[in-house]
């Protein structure tokens, strides 16, 4: 709470600057570029922030807000230079974000929006309950004058007490330039300014209201930008229960289950909501750190497409007893592979014996299936659809007749291919748009390499690069490119996992976890009995029968590998540490084990290094793409 | 005082129990054991020869017609075709059947599908020894909001409440109960309390997970009490392949919710470790207790309101050795609260346990039965045990050690102190399929003769005993 007098000094202050700006506008007639040539010079009419509120506001929590995007990232330096991102400073409160210059002269422009959040800075420390659970960000766009030190200046005097407000900036356009892109904040900069001066600067204000899940939730411009309309908003969103759906990870944690002290931290699947998201458009950049995305001719990207194939792929309809979707096995929360199950579970509980893949990043790969049997995604998804142990369809023409016998994927189809039947090419090449589209990069390692950033990965992240390209190896199939890297040589290797599961005896005893913290073993014939035959794999062999391919399977990507436990083309690894550890042994040792596996030596701080570097390799987008997976209805008997 | 049919009391809603334990005291022997006794307090019960059993059987690739379909098999000593098959109806698709339900008025009897989540309602009351299929509901899926896995179909007056065991996001354990009219109408979904969404309840220790498996309900006290098993992904999957699956391992249900019935509030939520799976409510009007059996851990389990009106839970018997995962399936408590039934699916035992103590439940019978065990049903005279052997299609054992039977139905009568063998129908040999849930039919609950049988009385006749 201000003390009285800082209080009142600030009014006399704000009054102060209401009336110098009102000087201001009066002698800024004649202004080309605040005032329109046309019209004949003119008070100009403050904006409704300013003055009382001439309306009722609507009562906190009578209202609802609902998602409008996700609050884009980028690089931002702190009035103290410290270089941080816009998400760092977001998740953990209410956000207000608006993006100002400190030269900005214009009664409406910057100095409202600084003017209204002093103004809901009051209101909220008014309540600490309510204003300890809120943060504003004042961006600068003008690196060139705004320099940290001049955030430090400009902000201090509107800073109320321990009150958490940012007034930051970038290190310069390159920075910048991404960050108004994801916030639709187009600027035009004087073209008369005086070198080294950015003159004036022309944007449409606006602030952002952002939530704890990182949400845009309202946006204000000039019109509509006021203290008590915005507190109200913000009191709506802090009484919102706590928490959405979490974007990453499986329904219930299991971390931990190994032991007695295990807690659950299930999530409702009520709340598992998203925001809709735009995965692509003509303009599509890659993210930094892969190519452009790679299409045949015959199917170039549209958002028709794109839009068509991300409803057919959460379709369980498209299973011959409309269990099983895309997505039952790729689900969405757990890096689009699942993270319950080492190998899949097909229609009517059928065994698959093999670990889904992800999705992320599949249009890079040119080997589909731990075999490679598949080169074309167009063409893969009859794998799925056809094998009587995933989706069970008996023939390809009642695929398509299921498909034209629900109504809402006619219309679709006639608007993502014009003039064309439903097919079994069409449906090709919708599914496989949308998972074209699913590309993530930019993660902390792709800043670091590709955008030079020295501060994007931790030394100790670092250290796990150099042992990456060097000393254990990885990089020899998992490729780091110098413009991007797909951390896959799309090719086939034998490390022995496969070896193992065919030559190994059947096992005298089984460890098997009845309850959290309690482990029992069971005797081997006790699980015979329970089992089927197991199903063996032979890999790459069974597709070429050459005896040399004998169990050599797919070299993943890495990117993302953090998301898609368990690893390995059976989900024999639980966790990135079994994998560092089976490697450190040099796999399993085998007559056709790939040359480049060996035992690699590293000592326990060297196995913490790449396995922070494997880390670093999430793409910055994932949260993005599984928020927009909620949105898609799953279609079963009945759905549209 | 006769036996009386029972049906009319149904009026007197929750003074239901009471009469019927005030009549039957009087007139029966005094162990009296029933399957009736399983099922829901709203509904008429059968006190004298039960006619049929209808068996929701699941179909079997390569045997027979290979579907899912209702057995009707003749259990009336006095009929000719007794011990027979006698109808079946084959309702297309393998769906995992699973359990079924009757209506509060036995009326119709629902039939539910696991893996495709349809659920068949039969009229069983038009002609009960020729089932037909009512009306199959194939849209619960979209109607409940994403709920998989439609188990116990259980009846309120006038509804049905069913427990889900998963959900058609993950196919993992999260679920929920969903509400049905008796015809068939979809009316609310009531999600299992999680630690994001507890809904009101008290998480009393480290668990909730959000999976549900059974209900109960006991009307007297206000509550339903609910238990977890485990999602899609597990129980659809070979189990010796779950087995070796440390993450599918850890993804079984730990909790029972105890409801407030009324407002279909979960209200506390207990720690019941290693997948608490049927769930049997004792009668006695002071009895407020039910009792539980955690299949991978291998306990009994009490929930039951202390002196303080505060429902607990606590783990209050041993059954079998854990280490040779008995898996204890079905249970069923007799109508003096005196007994307890607990068949142990992987040796095939069935165990009786004296729980007149149900805080020292202690093992007094073991009668093996077949290569597995699942369900068991008993008359309600208690004279007539039946047994099934199948769990689900892809745990159930493909190989039966000599002379052990695999897939079946039997028929054994109980004298107090031993179970006797009375018949047994080969589900296999008969081209069935695998048998599972069992429910009994009789001409009496309609006021209608048994067509082969003639009327005599109270002993081995039927039922009905008009003006007495």
């Amino acid at each position: 709470m201000p003390e009285a007098g800082e209080a009142s000094k600030r009014r006399v202050r704000t009054t102060l600057t209401r009336l110098l700006l009102l000087l201001l506008l009066a002698s800024m007639s004649g202004n080309p570029l605040l005032a329109d040539p046309a019209e004949p010079a003119d008070v100009q009419v403050l904006a409704p922030g300013w003055n009382e509120i001439e309306f009722e506001p609507p009562e906190a929590g009578s209202y609802q807000l609902p998602p409008i995007g996700m609050a884009g990232n980028g690089q931002v330096l702190s009035p103290d230079g410290e270089e941080t991102t816009l998400h760092t400073l977001m998740g953990d409160k209410v956000v207000v974000l608006s993006f100002i210059y400190s030269s900005c002269s214009d009664a409406n422009g910057c100095p409202l929006a600084t003017h209204v959040l002093e103004k809901l800075q009051d209101q909220l420390l008014e309540d600490p309950s309510q204003g300890k659970g809120v943060r504003f960000i004042s961006l600068s766009f003008d690196p060139v004058q705004d320099t940290p030190e001049v955030m430090k200046r400009y902000g201090r005097p509107y800073i109320s007490g321990d009150f958490d407000w940012h007034f930051l900036t970038t290190s310069g356009p390159h920075e910048l330039e991404p960050i108004l892109e994801s916030y639709g904040q187009s600027i035009v900069r004087d073209p008369n300014a005086e070198e080294g001066e950015a003159g004036s600067i022309s944007h449409i204000l606006r602030v952002f209201l952002v939530d704890r899940h990182l949400r845009i939730r309202n946006i204000f411009s000039a019109s509509y930008l006021h203290a008590d309309t915005m507190l109200n908003d913000i009191l709506t969103l802090q009484m919102e229960p706590l928490q959405a759906h979490a974007l990453q990870g499986p329904g219930d944690d299991k971390d931990g289950y190994e032991t007695r002290e295990y807690q659950t931290r299930a999530q409702s699947l009520e709340r598992r909501k998203g925001v809709p998201a735009s995965l692509w458009s003509s303009e599509f950049e890659p993210p930094l750190g892969l190519p452009p995305i790679p299409t045949p001719a015959g199917n170039p990207l549209t958002q028709e497409k794109i839009d068509l194939g991300r409803l057919l792929f959460f379709d369980r309809r498209l299973s011959h007893n409309n269990t099983f979707s895309c997505a039952m096995c790729h689900v969405p929360e757990q890096g689009f592979t699942s993270n319950e199950l080492a190998m899949a579970v097909g229609i009517e509980g059928r065994t698959v014996r093999r670990n889904s893949p992800t999705i992320y990043n599949v249009a890079y790969l040119e080997r589909l299936f731990h075999d490679g049997r598949e080169s074309s995604l167009e063409q893969q998804i009859w794998g799925p659809l056809l094998a009587h142990n995933e989706m069970g369809n008996p023939s390809v023409g009642l695929v398509m007749e299921q498909i034209r016998s629900i109504p809402g994927y006619p219309p679709r189809f006639e608007q993502a291919f014009p003039g064309q039947v439903i097919s079994m090419e069409t449906l090709g090449q919708a599914l496989s748009s949308y998972q074209r589209v699913l590309v993530s990069a930019n993660s902390a390692f792709d800043r670091w390499y590709y955008g030079e950033e020295e501060d994007a990965m931790t030394a100790e992240q670092r250290a796990g690069f150099q042992l990456f390209t060097g000393g254990a190896g990885c990089s020899g199939c998992h490729l780091v490119g110098t413009e991007w890297a797909l951390f896959t040589d799309n090719q086939l290797h034998n490390t022995g996992i496969g070896y193992q599961r065919s030559m190994s005896k059947t096992p005298e005893s089984t460890r098997v976890q009845i309850a959290p913290g309690e482990m029992i073993t069971v005797r081997g014939d006790i699980v015979a009995d329970a089992s089927e035959p197991r199903p063996n794999d032979l890999g790459l062999y069974e597709i070429t029968e050459d005896p040399d391919d004998r169990w050599k399977y797919r070299t993943p990507t890495l990117r993302n590998i953090a998301l898609t436990a368990p690893y390995m083309h059976d989900g024999s690894l639980s966790s990135l540490e079994d994998v560092i550890a089976f490697y450190n042994r040099g796999g399993i040792d085998n007559e056709l084990r790939d040359p480049l596996i060996r035992p690699l030596g590293l000592n326990d701080a060297e196995v913490a290094q790449l396995l922070a570097f494997l880390e670093a390799l999430t793409g910055d987008n994932v949260d993005t793409l599984v928020a927009d997976a909620f949105t898609v209805p799953v279609g079963n008997t009945g759905s549209y | 005082m006769p036996l009386e049919l029972l049906h009319s009391s149904l009026r007197k809603g929750r003074y239901f129990c009471l009469s019927f334990v005030l009549a039957s005291v009087a007139a029966l022997p005094v162990t009296v054991a029933a399957d009736e006794t399983c099922m829901s307090p709203y509904m008429a019960k059968i006190v004298g020869q039960e006619d049929y059993v209808y068996v929701w059987t699941l179909g079997s690739e390569g045997v027979g017609d290979e579907q899912d379909k209702l057995v009707t098999v003749d259990v009336n000593p006095a009929s000719p075709s007794y011990g027979k098959v006698i109808n079946s109806l084959s309702v297309g698709g393998r769906n995992e059947a699973h359990h079924s339900g009757l209506t509060d008025d036995r009326h119709y009897l629902w039939a539910g599908g696991l893996d495709t989540n349809k659920i068949f309602i039969f009229d069983v009351h038009t002609d009960p020894a020729r089932p037909t299929l009512y009306k199959t509901i194939d849209n619960f899926v979209k109607s409940s909001g994403g709920v998989v896995g439609p188990h116990t179909t259980y009846a309120l007056p006038g509804r049905m409440m069913l427990t889900g065991l998963s959900n058609d996001k993950d196919h993992g354990g999260r679920t929920a109960l969903v509400e049905y009219t008796n015809t068939g109408d979809y009316v609310a979904t009531h999600w299992m309390p999680t630690d994001q969404d507890l809904g009101g309840a008290v998480k009393t220790g480290n668990f909730a997970d959000g999976y549900g498996y059974d209900v109960r309900a006991l009307p007297r006290r206000n509550v339903m009490i609910t238990s977890s098993f485990t999602g899609w992904n597990n129980y659809m999957m070979n189990l010796g392949k779950l087995m070796g699956d440390p993450e599918a391992m850890k993804r079984f249900g730990n909790t029972v919710v105890v409801w407030d019935l009324h407002t279909r509030k979960p209200k506390k939520i207990f720690d019941v470790p290693g997948a608490p799976l049927e769930i049997r409510c004792a009668w006695g009007p002071h009895n407020d207790y039910c009792f539980t059996t955690t299949a991978l851990t291998s306990k009994i389990w009490l929930i039951y309101e202390d002196d303080d009106g505060e429902w607990q839970a606590k783990a209050v018997a041993d059954i079998g050795d854990a280490t040779k995962i008995p898996l204890p399936v079905d249970i069923s408590i007799s109508a003096d609260d005196s007994l307890l039934w607990v068949d142990t699916w992987n040796d095939g035992m069935a165990r009786l346990f004296d729980i007149s103590d149900p805080f020292k439940p202690v093992e007094i019978q073991q009668t093996k039965i077949g290569a597995q065990i699942n369900m068991t049903s008993q008359s309600w005279d208690g004279k007539r045990v039946y047994f099934t052997s199948s769990l689900l299609a892809n745990w159930d054992k493909v190989e039966a050690p000599e002379g052990e039977d695999l897939q079946y139905f039997k028929s054994y009568t109980w004298d107090g102190k031993k179970l006797h063998h009375e018949f047994t129908i080969d589900f296999l040999a008969e081209n069935l399929g695998l048998p599972h849930q069992m429910r009994f039919g009789a001409y009496s609950l309609y006021g209608k003769n048994h067509p082969n049988v003639a009327a005599s009385g109270v002993d081995g006749g039927n039922a009905n005993s008009g003006g007495h």
